[in-house]
């Protein structure tokens, strides 16, 4: 195409023009919420996307929930529609259980090399469940925060998608066993699959690798990994989750019995220069909206949130007053310091100062729910190019590699209504740098 | 009672070494984490709470720093870095200065310059003291204090001073007292607190709620240099000249049996003042533990003062027991600079800075114990409230 006059050409033509002096690819890191949406807006305004997930499905920490704001659907609800998006748009091509290695160049010409682990398990997968009922080997199920276990063959969860099966290589016995393969109609499965590293060039790249529940265990007053009732908010929402280890029954883990009194513990790990130093944000509505959870389920059972603030912000001081209001929970002004097991019942005690009576307190409850904060994937997992990072290893604001722009929950904490708003601003940068970039080149 | 509120408070108690507090966000783990804090008693927060806030007069009225030990876990756990238990330190230097009523306590807590110069002055009197008035003729073919000093002028002047230091002290526990029982401190009757004062010893002599602490290194250090410098106090004071003749004299001229009583309490007393001191210093230079992390001027006063007293003590034992007449010269002069060290450290520690602890510390535990008591008496136990009521009516109050 020739360069359009400058007295003739209409506004069509210039932008057709420009689109096609950009390398129009754009390479979106991360098939969460963030990276979904990404993806999804840059293909839509005709931009080649390449997005590159971890794990082996896409839907991201949105998957595991129970119930998200601002409108407490189920997360198939908003995830559904954007793998339709994905489906029918060839612009997408999107590829699982990888991680970018390297990124080379500047802004209009990266050249990227991401890492493809084996998946054992090839397209032809139906998830017919052959595969898994001849299986030997268990495994922790990751999804579920290890509540359960599945087979070393598994589909990662029940709407998984792809919705393809996949084969944990540390739990796998190999080819001695081989059971799956000799199982299986359709010849999908592959244990010889190995490791492979593709290079594509890209005109910008989207980080949106989003987040990890900070780890509990490192709170070590609070026996997070030694008392077994002792839970976090994202176990309570596989808990409460219809398609979760418990089928949506919220029960003790040591006993599996009911629960009479919950108490949930703000702050474990966020705004504490010694874990995490910003308010994760959504911990308190998280807690919130958990407390519905129990309520709903146990109507005479005692609720305790244990806060430093309830930071309920905008139009979620609503949503606050009417969860108080519907649930009657108490809430305690006062960081918990210290939760005991009792080695008998495994009840536990929370040791708190009761500021507004002004007493130490020590309560006795069924279950504990930690609300952990976001720890960004960026606190352990750097973006392989010269990016700068705040103290907990989110993104900083600036100043930035042109060309490469962080989204959602890689930058500050937020919840999944920001993570969209704020991906679509990502992907606007994005496609300004390839066009930019490739006119400067 | 009407409450008052101090917009100055806060910027007042950090002339006392209070750094941190504006970081606090009052969330509560310092108090939820301390082994010390109780239901009745919690603390830190609440006094950092009363700081902020400017509330003078309850602040003044608290008990919880005395109850606290710093061993410095809240300090570790803060989320902020709030230093809640160097807080607590700090405000009972703030308090100390509140009790004295001679306003000293505040200049030397508050001003460098006021504590080095006072210190450095009073030193300097002492030795102008002993040009002046010290024997004629001392001996200088063999070390023998009595020929340079009169044990019996020296414990003349100790005996005062004790006196005078004891009644200082006494008169800002009784003022500490007042702050902390309020009304109370007339109506609770009298044999409430005689029977506190068994414990109140107890508590004296054994710190046992340090002790609760997790971290009991710091309680055993702490008692070290307590019980030495009690005994030493002791010896060198009351029984410098053994109480004219009921005890033997402390300070003689003869070389005692290495088992002699005096000896061996001396030996512990030097080796846990040594040990002690040594231990908190080296610590306070590493700053090893939350509550070696920051140091006042007056806690390195306070440790220097007692490691010279100490280790002047031992020389002087050293260089009058050197051959068979040690040496004279060395020793009179050593002994002069070991009551330099020791005597402004005893004037101004004792009833204005860092030792009135020593009185405050069991004085608060006893007391919140009377308040508590009268109160569960006041509450379930008729006969009792009712002689309390017919007292107020009685005295008309």
């Amino acid at each position: 195409m020739r360069e359009p006059s400058r007295l003739t050409a209409t506004f069509k033509d210039i932008e057709m023009w420009v689109i096609e002096l950009a390398n129009k690819s754009i390479l979106v890191v991360g098939g969460g919420i963030s990276g979904l949406t990404a993806a999804v807006e840059a293909a839509e305004v005709g931009y080649e996307v390449f997005l590159v997930e971890k794990s082996p499905y896409l839907g991201g920490r949105v998957a595991q929930l129970n119930q998200y704001f601002p409108k407490l659907c189920p997360p198939n609800c908003g995830l559904e529609i954007n793998f339709q998006r994905i489906k029918n748009n060839p612009k997408i091509r999107f590829i699982t259980d990888s991680v970018v290695e390297n990124i080379a160049g500047e802004a209009g010409n990266f050249d990227v090399t991401v890492k493809t682990n084996p998946r054992y398990v090839n397209e032809k997968c139906t998830g017919c469940n052959k595969c898994v009922e001849v299986c030997p080997a268990e495994r922790d199920n990751a999804f579920n925060y290890g509540l359960n276990k599945t087979k070393a063959i598994y589909l990662p969860h029940q709407f998984a998608f792809p919705m393809r099966y996949v084969i944990d290589c540390d739990a796998c016995q190999g080819s001695e066993c081989g059971k799956c393969v000799e199982a299986c109609p359709y010849g999908a499965i592959d244990l010889n699959m190995e490791a492979k590293n593709t290079t594509f060039n890209v005109g910008a790249v989207v980080w949106a690798a989003g987040w990890d529940p900070y780890d509990a265990k490192k709170i070590s007053y609070y026996g997070f990994g030694q008392s077994e009732n002792v839970i976090t908010n994202v176990i309570m929402e596989r808990m409460a989750s219809a398609n979760g280890p418990t089928e949506g029954k919220i029960v003790r883990p040591s006993d599996g019995k009911e629960v009479n009194s919950i108490a949930f513990i703000q702050c474990a790990g966020s705004r504490d220069e010694n874990h995490l130093n910003c308010c994760s944000s959504v911990c308190c509505l998280a807690s919130l909206k958990q407390a519905t959870y129990v309520r709903e389920q146990y109507p005479d059972a005692k609720i305790s949130v244990y806060f430093i603030d309830i930071r309920a912000r905008g139009k979620f001081e609503d949503f606050y007053t009417k969860v108080q209001a519907e649930t009657g929970l108490n809430l305690i002004k006062g960081k918990a310091g210290d939760i005991k097991e009792d080695p008998q019942t495994k009840q536990l005690v929370v040791h708190a100062e009761d500021q507004a009576a002004g007493k130490i307190t020590d309560e006795k409850y069924d279950l504990v729910v930690l609300a952990t904060g976001m720890a960004p994937t960026t606190r352990d997992c750097k973006i392989p190019a010269d990016v700068s990072y705040d103290q907990d290893g989110f993104v900083a604001s600036d100043p930035q590699v042109p060309g490469i722009y962080a989204a959602g929950c890689v930058k500050r904490p937020m919840d999944v209504a920001a993570c969209v708003q704020d991906a679509t601003a990502a992907t606007l940068k994005a496609i300004q740098s390839t066009v930019r970039g490739q006119k400067n080149g | 009672m009407a409450t008052r509120l101090d917009p100055n408070l806060k910027k007042e108690v950090k002339e006392y070494g209070i750094k941190d507090s504006d970081k606090c966000m009052q969330c509560g783990l310092c108090s939820a984490v301390c082994p010390l804090a109780t239901t009745e008693e919690s603390f830190p927060r609440k006094m950092i709470r009363l700081t902020q806030m400017g509330l003078r007069d309850k602040l003044i009225a608290s008990p919880e720093p005395w109850l606290c030990y710093y061993c410095g876990e809240c300090s570790d756990f803060c989320p902020r870095g709030a230093e809640p238990g160097e807080t607590m330190m700090g405000l009972r230097r703030y308090l100390t200065a509140q009790y004295d009523w001679t306003g000293f306590s505040k200049r030397f807590y508050t001003s460098e310059k006021f504590e080095i110069f006072s210190i450095v002055g009073f030193a300097l009197l002492i030795g102008l003291g002993f040009l002046l008035f010290a024997g004629d003729s001392p001996d200088m073919e063999k070390a023998r204090l009595s020929t340079f000093v009169d044990a019996h002028v020296i414990e003349y002047l100790d005996l005062a001073m004790a006196a005078i230091l004891s009644a200082l002290l006494l008169s800002n526990v009784y003022r500490m007292a007042k702050f902390q029982m309020g009304d109370l401190i007339g109506k609770v009757p009298l044999s409430m607190y005689l029977g506190e004062v068994k414990e109140l010893i107890v508590h004296f002599i054994t710190q046992k709620r340090f002790s609760k602490c997790h971290d009991q290194r710091q309680w055993f250090i702490h008692l070290l240099i307590m019980t030495s410098y009690c005994s030493v106090f002791f010896m060198v004071v009351v029984l410098l000249s053994g109480l004219g003749g009921l005890l033997p004299a402390f300070q003689t001229d003869e070389v005692r049996s290495i088992i002699h009583p005096y000896n061996l309490i001396g030996y512990y007393a030097t080796f846990g003042l040594l040990y002690g001191t040594t231990y908190a210093m080296i610590g306070r230079l590493r700053k090893n533990r939350p509550a070696y992390k920051h140091t006042h001027s007056t806690d390195w006063c306070f440790l220097i003062l007692l490691w010279l007293t100490a280790f002047t003590g031992i020389l002087i034992n050293a260089f009058r027991s050197i051959g068979v007449d040690g040496l004279p010269l060395a020793t009179y002069v050593i002994y002069v600079l070991h009551l330099m060290v020791a005597v402004p450290m005893l004037v101004f520690e004792v009833p204005f800075a860092k030792w009135s602890h020593l009185a405050f510390r069991p004085v608060t535990i006893v007391l919140t114990n009377v308040k508590k008591k009268y109160h569960e008496n006041l509450k379930f136990n008729p006969s009792f409230a009712k002689q309390v009521e017919n007292k107020s009516v009685g005295t008309g109050n």
